[in-house]
């Protein structure tokens, strides 16, 4: 689907801008959204283009460089930090090669930390792409790894 | 206005009314309560806390730009407690920002780190982390530069570009104290800014700075300031140029008075370089052999004086004309239409205007008895409904297009639009109506219809203020009958219910204003277009009330004055006509001339000049400030005309492609160089000063005009300030008979102002017309097709027009880099329909041919803004002389050229 296609799937009215934003981000291969992108839903929203980019660029889940197929959004709030999220930020970073904010070499994963999940009754947690993963250990984390990587194989 | 109520500031007895804001309030009465981000002309935002204060009763500490004030509020601006919290939150707002200052901008937030002593190491508790922040700086514009790390986010800026200027361009990224202001993509230069300087202006701190002449500004020392009014469009801005070793380093927007309230547009705030520009002419030119060589001023004025005097003598005094200018002061043009009335003893003066608005003047002069706009130009702030009819005035009045922004913002007020071509404004507009170029009068007829058929028309407004009353609306009506919505939508193409509900909003409305422009009035049925609007304001009562009327906004900055002073080949001072033997026999006792001398008979008009030089009954010319080897319509047979002139004399600031053809040229000063009034387009006299010397010789134009009087043996008086010359225009023109200098030193007057103690009058028509028996006229006017149609030769029909960067023949704007930068070349819009059908593709070089004359080299630009069949070409680049397109063919009542509208051709 072109960038055009997928805006006009919504009505053009201003307070679609997050759900526009949304499916041209994860339409993206990488990810991302574009200049291109954001310059397309200012006209269609008739916004102007500060005022796009400023949302984009407010809300963490958006991001304007091109990231890995799967986002890895480790918690690093409170009740997750006492419970050794630095640990597992330890095993991610290992294992990917990558420090918190990179994208690995073949495109794969992004790092990325995050705020509360709203999961800290079973923390340590991480999200990635829209799957929560609770209660992580090093295990854990190296399981959903392989998993990943398995997938894209397919 | 509301109530006032009773409060105390620090135990200070205060009145001020009901719910106004409370810091405000603090303020106008002398007390400097601290406060960044609050700015009267924007809502408040509350960010800072500075402002903050006790109320008695409430708890807690309160932001006082957020406190309406009402009866009996006691309220503690300063005590220890506040005055601690203060300092400690500017010392916190200190820590993220880059305190260096290098002098070239007003700075709110350095002088209340002085006045809390946090200038002084010491007295601060948060060390400086804003290096480790690494805040980015923005020099993408062409115009100023954005350091995020002196910005305090206060957001002024923001609501700047988006109230005040209803731009919205600016937004913020990032979040807490990483965030900072972006334009566009985190590129200012990339972004819809277009320069107009209000985040500028408003921007507390110097984070957005102007980058032009900025190292050579120091604030606090060696500059000085001058008020004056912008010298380009006519909306008159009131602007304060910033002067400096003799040079204008920066224009500011006055806050606080009419028109603009401080606002300005890019034009107005970059736009004043020209005046410095190594091309000014600096000494008179005369020419010998072909060639233009340097003379002295009596040189120069004695063989003016002598070869007119020639002329005069071989041929009669009608053989010599004058082309006053709309871009100089009251007094000069006063002076120049008193030189070829008493003088060249004719009535041959005229000027541009007879090029842009004089259709909408003759219409308006015959219904409603003055040609000038009807209300102010804030009143479009308020008003519920504007219909704006081939007005592009976002880019021709910005200014005004702020305070129309606002009314939608603010209000849900409605704009429609009629104009065959797309403008910025249709992205706030309710109702866009898009005619075929030429059929106006069809439209309009259509409406009419509609509110007849409909039932809202306005009886008792048109019994007690038409002449004629019902029986004259019978007329329009039984004319109007034929316009059906389907016989409309058939010739016009604008869509039946469209044009319908346009109709109704503009006759339900309870302050509707009709801008008219350029787009209405530059045709042959100009006067008709015009005529059509005023019936349809007629039966629907939609005039004489402070919101309602008709306002055709001034092109150029004095357009309004030099009618006003009597520059007319029809009209002496104040609109009194030359065939008025009574009023000339009263101008000439104040001239103190013998009545017999003054010619009682209509001059020529601009184009008939031109014409009758062709045919040489005129034989030498004086032209002032004026370009028509770019501005008039058929260039060819301008340029052929001109040629057959015997002598010609150019008076200006620089070299145009006029002056080649010129005997004689004479250096002139320009805006900022003079003295003197300008009138803009509501009536307002606003006075002009001088900020600095003239270039070489040159000299004002009043001061040239009366040595070659005074040469040619007829002095035009004794005038030793520009004040003498305004004092006898007072008493000459009984529209300003009221006004003088000394009352213009803070704010203009909006004429009529009969006498001394008048205010002047905002709104004009509230108790009558000024119409001989005080009442409005209709005239029912019929549909014509136009005489030139596109055909298999020349299957394009051309339309011309401005943009935002560039003004007239832009020999004055194009002489500013900031404005170039911005746009620097012609273009022509082709629908992408057209560009299909003909093979054409964006930025494809062409040439236009009409069956007038060829340009060549023409970018195409492809955009849906115009219809198919249809281009649009703006006039102001002299490379791309579109007017060697255009007809002058007239309108037969103004004899208004139609700019608007010429068939052509586009070949590769
Ligand atoms: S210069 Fe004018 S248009 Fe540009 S960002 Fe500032 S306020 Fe907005
Ligand atoms: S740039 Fe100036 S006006 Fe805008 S938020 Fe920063 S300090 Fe305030
Ligand atoms: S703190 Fe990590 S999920 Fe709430
Ligand atoms: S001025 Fe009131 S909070 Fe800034």
């Amino acid at each position: 689907m072109s960038i055009e296609e997928i805006i006009k799937q919504f009505e053009p009215v201003q307070h679609n801008l997050l759900n526009i934003l949304h499916a041209l981000q994860d339409r993206h291969p990488q990810n991302c959204l574009t200049e291109q992108a954001l310059d397309e839903t200012a006209r269609y929203l008739k916004l102007t283009k500060s005022s796009v980019y400023g949302v984009a660029k407010y809300y963490t889940m958006f991001s304007l460089e091109p990231r890995g197929r799967y986002i890895i959004r480790l918690c690093v709030s409170p009740v997750c930090e006492l419970l050794k999220a630095n640990q597992i930020m330890a095993v991610l970073e290992k294992n990917l090669g990558i420090r918190a904010g990179e994208t690995t070499s073949d495109g794969l994963f992004t790092l990325e930390l995050s705020e509360c999940l709203g999961q800290c009754q079973e923390a340590p947690s991480m999200m990635v792409n829209n799957e929560v993963y609770n209660g992580l250990g090093e295990e854990e984390v190296q399981r959903v790894l392989v998993r990943m990587r398995r997938r894209k194989k397919k | 206005m509301s109530k006032l109520v009773n409060l105390t500031i620090d135990d200070k007895k205060i009145s001020a009314p009901e719910g106004a804001n409370l810091l405000q309030v603090a303020k106008d009465n002398g007390m400097a309560i601290p406060h960044l981000c609050y700015h009267k002309k924007l809502s408040p935002t509350g960010a800072c806390r500075l402002c903050i204060v006790k109320i008695k009763g409430q708890r807690g500490l309160l932001a006082s730009c957020a406190v309406q004030v009402s009866e009996g509020m006691e309220v503690t601006a300063f005590d220890d407690e506040l005055e601690e919290a203060r300092k400690y939150l500017l010392d916190y707002l200190l820590c993220e920002h880059d305190e260096s200052y290098d002098g070239s901008h007003p700075d709110e937030f350095r002088e209340l780190i002085f006045r809390y002593g946090l200038d002084k190491k010491e007295n601060r508790l948060f060390p400086s982390i804003w290096k480790e922040l690494g805040y980015p700086k923005d020099e993408s514009s062409p115009v100023l530069s954005y350091d995020a790390a002196k910005c305090i986010k206060c957001f002024r800026c923001i609501k700047a570009c988006d109230e005040v200027q209803g731009k919205n361009v600016l937004s913020f990224t990032n979040r807490g104290i990483i965030s900072y202001i972006v334009g566009g993509f985190d590129k200012w230069g990339e972004s819809e800014c277009d320069g107009c300087g209000e985040c500028i202006q408003l921007c507390p701190t110097g984070a957005i700075v102007e980058k032009p002449h900025r190292s050579e500004i120091k604030i606090e020392n060696g500059i000085c300031r001058v008020r004056t009014t912008c010298p380009y469009c006519g909306v008159g801005c009131q602007l304060e140029l910033m002067v400096r070793n003799g040079k204008i380093v920066r224009s500011n927007g006055v806050e606080g008075v009419s028109p603009n309230d401080g606002r300005l547009c890019v034009k107005g705030r970059f736009g004043y370089d020209y005046v410095q520009h190594p091309d000014r002419l600096t000494t008179p030119l005369i020419k010998k052999d072909g060639k233009f060589v340097e003379a002295s001023w009596d040189e120069a004025l004695d063989l003016v004086a002598r070869k007119f005097t020639e002329i005069k003598e071989t041929y009669g005094r009608k053989a010599l004309a004058g082309y006053a200018s709309a871009k100089t002061t009251n007094e000069d043009n006063y002076l120049f239409m008193k030189l070829v009335r008493t003088v060249f003893g004719n009535n041959n003066v005229d000027y541009c205007t007879r090029l842009c608005h004089a259709s909408t003047v003759t219409a308006m002069l015959r219904s409603l008895g003055d040609g000038a706009g009807s209300n102010s130009i804030e009143d479009y702030a308020h008003s519920d409904c504007m219909l704006v009819t081939g007005n592009n005035m976002i880019e021709t009045h910005p200014v005004t297009a702020t305070y129309v922004k606002y009314a939608v913002q603010r209000h849900g007020s409605k704009i429609i639009i009629i104009d065959p071509r797309w403008t910025p404004l249709v992205k706030d507009a309710h109702i866009w109506l898009q005619p075929r170029l030429g059929t106006d009068v069809a439209l309009l007829n259509g409406m009419i219809r509609v509110i007849i058929s409909e039932g809202l028309i306005k009886k008792d407004f048109i019994e007690k203020r038409v002449d004629g009353g019902m029986k004259a609306f019978e007329s329009l009506k039984a004319l109007a009958e034929k316009y059906t919505p389907e016989y409309v939508e058939e010739v016009t193409g604008v869509a039946a219910p469209l044009m319908e509900e346009a109709a109704r909003i503009y006759a339900g409305a309870e302050r509707p204003l009709i801008a008219t422009g350029m787009g209405c009035s530059q045709q042959v049925t100009g006067t008709h277009n015009v005529f059509c609007l005023i019936n349809m304001m007629l039966i629907t009562g939609q005039i004489g009330r402070p919101g309602a009327g008709l306002n055709p906004p001034r092109g150029q900055n004095n357009v309004q004055g030099v009618s006003d002073v009597g520059a007319s080949p029809f009209t002496y001072p104040g609109y009194i006509s030359v065939e008025d033997a009574e009023n000339r026999r009263r101008v000439a006792g104040i001239w103190g001339l013998p009545f017999g001398e003054l010619d009682g008979e209509k001059g020529l008009s601009t184009v008939e000049i031109m014409q009758a030089a062709y045919e040489r009954e005129i034989r030498g010319m004086y032209i002032m400030g004026e370009n028509p080897m770019l501005t008039d319509p058929n260039l060819n047979h301008t340029e052929e005309a001109i040629k057959k002139l015997e002598f010609l004399v150019v008076q200006d600031i620089f070299h145009t492609e006029t002056t080649p053809f010129a005997d004689v040229i004479l250096p002139a000063t320009a805006f900022a160089e003079s003295e003197g009034t300008y009138v803009n387009s509501d009536r307002r006299v606003l006075r002009v000063r001088k900020a600095v010397d003239p270039p070489g010789q040159a000299r004002q134009d009043w001061e040239i005009i009366a040595e070659i009087a005074k040469r040619m043996g007829k002095p035009l008086g004794n005038y030793q300030h520009e004040s003498d010359i305004w004092d006898e225009i007072a008493q000459t023109a009984p529209i300003f008979a009221g006004i003088s200098y000394d009352r213009l030193e803070y704010h203009g007057i909006q004429w009529p102002c009969p006498a001394k103690g008048h205010p002047g009058t905002a709104t004009l028509f509230e108790e009558r017309f000024n119409t001989p028996n005080g009442l409005g006229k209709l005239h029912p006017v019929e549909y014509a097709g136009q005489s030139e149609k596109a055909d298999k030769d020349y299957p394009f029909i051309l339309n011309t027009g401005r943009i935002l960067y560039q003004y007239h023949s832009s020999t004055m704007s194009r002489r500013n880099k900031s404005l170039t930068d911005f746009a620097n070349e012609a273009y022509v819009l082709m629908h992408p329909g057209d560009a299909l059908k003909y093979g054409f593709s964006d930025g494809q070089k062409v040439h236009i041919a009409s069956r007038r004359g060829e340009i060549s080299n023409i970018r195409v630009q492809i955009s849906d803004g115009v219809l198919q069949g249809e281009l649009f070409m703006p006039f102001h680049y002299s490379e791309a002389p579109v007017n060697r397109l255009t007809r002058d063919e007239l309108d037969p009542y103004s004899k208004i050229a139609p700019f608007k509208l010429s068939a052509v051709r586009v070949g590769r």
